[in-house]
């Protein structure tokens, strides 16, 4: 905190967002301090990412209202936003590689005469503001030359100079170095002795310590408390506040699991996955769980054969290879993360998807029997309760939950004994989602291995027989699941907490 | 590769050199080339040499129609989209253009209705593209056909173009634009193409339009969200192709004497040559107006010096093995440019 005189310049009541079936914002207030670092934190779910979507405009609250530098604030675009004094810098970067920096900086916003650019006091004040945050930038290079970090910088220097004096920051560290980090506080630090209010928000616990003056804490859509972070006992009360509850848990032991390893996985090694190696074994649903970037669908892409990576993967004793197509040969299927784009065909019927993955299982002489696509194709819609009229229909037709099914079923008909599921029961309903709890848990006491790499703890804590905790690109820590599991110690772990940390 | 400081590496900054001035060096190799070549026993050349005053000043008056298109086509290259309707519309251009002066309608009415009519053309392919969302490909095939209908259909059965008959005559002055001497033996139509090349290449640099082409064509995202009007931007950038397209077509049938509703057929292969020689980036974002210029006059080059060594029909295929050349080193270039 900067001075002894604090000033709201932004504020929310009573701010409540519905979708249909659930209320993702309940009645949020609060107000931010001007020339702070304020820190947005919560679990996946809490809330925290439709707050945002409100404050830029990508959203219209349902009920309450907010707002910005003294004035009500109703913003219906970014562009909306800027002008109320409110600026985003997304996780995407929008910036134009082929122009320098200085036009970047201007893009939008130039001064022209009968259509040529003439110079203005804007071109000054962005070179200013550049050289005030972050120096080492020539404002005539071409961003091209420019790391990610640096474009980062030019697009926070863009929305300093283009008149906001609130910048909002979702996850800025996904895809920086240690050292890139560190400069990137450096600039934010700058920014709030300039008086520009940062809304910072991380799941990187350590971040808000390092950085933050005051901190918000959601759950469930609530807003729980917002305090100094200097009041905030240390890490361990920061969870608490965000867990708040015992979380559900449903897990009851699983008499199926084998003794015998089928997937072995030594030294798994990516441009983010650093030396990951597991055993899943016959009849295991194992889990892996951490935050968005952990290195999730990074394992299950590499199992899968979709990514190049160093290190071995053996299924059954034989190593797998290192293309789709071979891993589908050797039994392993992939449940990919994005369902419309990389799970189904959404322009094909439920009967043309579910073949697609072993198509010779239905063909001789390539081509193909009709009858065994249709015969496969009321089995699994029978067998998974699909729901829908007719197995003609387009995929796209279907609700989220039927659609996952129809994914499933997909990988089933390739007869694969590992699934690799990567976020499961993302974007489905809560009926749909334990059916899909039922089937995974079918499969697995029919000896099947399952993997389930979700960002969603309750759902890891569920199902899963095992634990496998992600930070960072790194494999921190194996638990076992059962009743005793400690949630507050997967939490810091997860959110790069020392193992030793945990009590 | 996340290297603080702005410095370049030896092989980076080699790259964006090549990147910058290798059409120069093309350029200098291949009158090089040409000057070297023996080709005095071959009719078209004056005899001697390449460098001889009339081969010059001829192929630049044949050059006229392609070095007034290519400064357009690169601006539309840059903001990422593209006109496969150029030569269409450069013929039906010629066909209007050559029908008014026969119909005695006098030179600047009928250049200004003309230039009008290529306004028209573009402007259809911008609506089609940025108001009904067609693909830009798809959107200018379409004209391309549509185009070269009308122009078919414009011409009188029985005849194959626009010209003096026994009823009506193509007027005295009809030929001057494309090529009566003006300045420096050089016909009005090529000054006209260095002037539009002039003023596009201050637009590119100094240009609202310039630099609003760049950053659609390098990140559309972030151009919307600055508040540009991309779809505006685009529309443009096709009217000034379909005016440009217009003036191409004006000093072909010029020079010809006759209004051919073939006589830009092949034109798009030729301006996306150019385009790419010129170091274009296919994808859009990159790219300089006068390179493009620089690749037109090669082509050219290239072109006339080919009929005095191999036959007509081997053009085609030629051009597109240097399309393929050019494209091919296009990738390359931008690849490592993108990974340095």
């Amino acid at each position: 905190m900067t001075g002894p005189q604090t000033h709201t310049v932004l504020s929310v009541s009573g701010l409540t967002k519905d979708y249909p079936g659930v209320r993702a914002v309940d009645d949020v207030s609060f107000a931010i301090e001007g020339g702070t670092v304020h820190c947005l934190v919560g679990e996946n779910g809490a809330g925290k990412s439709t707050l945002v979507k409100m404050l830029t405009g990508a959203l219209d609250p349902t009920s309450g209202s907010m707002s910005a530098n003294g004035n009500e604030y109703t913003p219906n675009s970014p562009q909306d936003a800027r002008k109320g004094g409110v600026a985003t810098l997304f996780q995407e970067l929008h910036v134009v590689d082929e122009l320098t920096v200085l036009e970047n900086l201007t893009l939008g916003m130039e001064r022209s005469w009968f259509g040529f650019l003439v110079k203005s006091e804007l071109e000054e004040r962005a070179v200013k503001t550049l050289a005030a945050i972050e120096p080492s930038i020539d404002p005539s290079a071409r961003v091209s030359r420019l790391s990610v970090a640096q474009k980062q910088i030019i697009e926070i220097a863009r929305a300093a100079s283009s008149g906001a004096n609130i910048i909002i920051m979702d996850e800025p560290t996904a895809a920086l170095s240690e050292r890139e980090v560190e400069r990137l506080f450096g600039v934010i630090r700058r920014l709030r002795e300039n008086d520009v209010t940062v809304i910072y928000i991380s799941h990187k616990l350590d971040e808000i310590f390092e950085l933050g003056d005051n901190v918000t804490i959601l759950r469930d859509g609530k807003h729980i408390a917002t305090k100094p972070l200097a009041d905030v006992d240390g890490r361990s009360e920061l969870i608490e506040m965000m867990i708040g509850r015992t979380v559900f848990q449903s897990y009851s032991p699983r008499g199926t699991v084998g003794n015998k390893v089928v997937l072995k996985a030594r030294g798994l090694t990516t441009s983010l996955l650093k030396d990951v190696s597991f055993d899943i074994k016959e009849g295991e649903i194992v889990g892996f769980y951490g935050l968005v970037g952990a290195g999730k669908t990074e394992i299950a892409r590499a199992l899968y054969g979709a990514d190049s990576f160093e290190g071995a993967v053996d299924f059954k004793g034989k190593p797998v290879g290192r293309t789709p197509t071979a891993a589908i040969a050797s039994g392993i299927a992939l449940v990919p993360e994005e369902r419309r784009t990389q799970g189904l065909f959404t322009n094909l019927t439920i009967r043309e998807n579910i073949p697609v993955m072993n198509l010779p299982r239905v063909s001789r002489g390539g081509v193909f029997k009709a009858a065994d696509v249709q015969d496969a194709a009321h089995q699994y819609v029978e067998q998974l309760s699909i729901a829908t009229s007719s197995i003609e229909k387009h995929t796209e037709k279907l609700s989220g939950g039927n659609q996952q099914k129809v994914v499933f079923a997909k990988c089933l008909f390739s007869r694969a004994e590992l699934l690799l599921l990567d976020e499961p029961t993302r974007g489905v309903d809560v009926g749909a989602k334990s059916e899909i709890y039922d089937i995974i848990k079918d499969l697995a006491d029919q000896g099947n291995a399952v993997a389930v790499f979700s960002s969603e703890l309750e759902e890891i804590l569920g199902i899963c027989d095992r634990v496998f905790l992600m930070f960072d690109g790194h494999l921190q820590e194996e638990i076992p699941n059962g009743p005793d599991v400690d949630i507050s110690h997967i939490l810091n772990v997860v959110t790069g907490g020392q193992e030793s940390v945990a009590k | 590769m996340t290297s603080y400081s702005n410095q370049t590496s030896s092989a980076a900054r080699f790259t964006s050199f090549l990147r910058n001035y290798y059409i120069y060096f093309v350029l200098v190799a291949v009158v090089v080339l040409l000057s070297t070549a023996n080709l005095d026993q071959f009719a078209l050349f004056e005899r001697g040499n390449f460098l001889y005053k009339r081969n010059i000043i001829n192929i630049l008056r044949v050059s006229a129609p392609l070095l007034v298109m290519a400064g357009a086509f690169t601006l539309l290259m840059v903001s990422g989209y593209i006109d496969l309707s150029v030569g269409s519309a450069m013929s039906l251009s010629a066909v209007v253009y050559a029908m008014l002066a026969i119909n005695g309608v006098p030179f600047i009415p009928a250049f200004a209705l003309t230039v009008l009519v290529g306004v028209l053309l573009g402007a259809i392919n911008g609506f089609l593209v940025v108001r009904l969302n067609i693909t830009p490909v798809i959107a200018t095939l379409i004209t391309l056909s549509l185009f070269k209908g009308v122009a078919l259909l414009l011409v009188q059965d029985g005849v194959s173009a626009i010209k003096s008959d026994n009823f009506l005559k193509i007027p005295g002055w009809f030929n001057d634009y494309g090529r009566a001497k003006v300045l420096f033996d050089l016909p009005a139509a090529f000054w006209v193409a260095v002037a539009v090349t002039l003023a596009l290449i201050v637009v590119q640099n100094r240009g609202k339009l310039g630099k609003y082409a760049a950053a659609t064509g390098g990140n559309p995202t972030a151009a919307k969200l600055s508040g540009i009007n991309t779809g505006r931007t685009v529309f443009l950038l096709y009217v000034i192709v379909g005016a440009s397209a217009a003036l191409a077509g004006i000093a072909r049938s010029s020079f010809m004497s006759l209004g051919d509703p073939l006589s830009g057929d092949g034109m798009e292969l030729t301006a996306i040559l150019v385009v790419l020689l010129g170091g274009t980036a296919f994808s859009g974002g990159e790219g300089k107006v006068l390179r493009s210029f620089v690749g037109a006059l090669i082509i050219m080059m290239l072109t006339v010096g080919m009929l005095t060594i191999v036959p007509a029909y081997y053009q085609t295929l030629v051009i597109g093995s240097a399309l393929l050349a050019a494209a091919a080193s296009n990738h390359l270039v931008s690849r490592k440019g993108k990974e340095s």
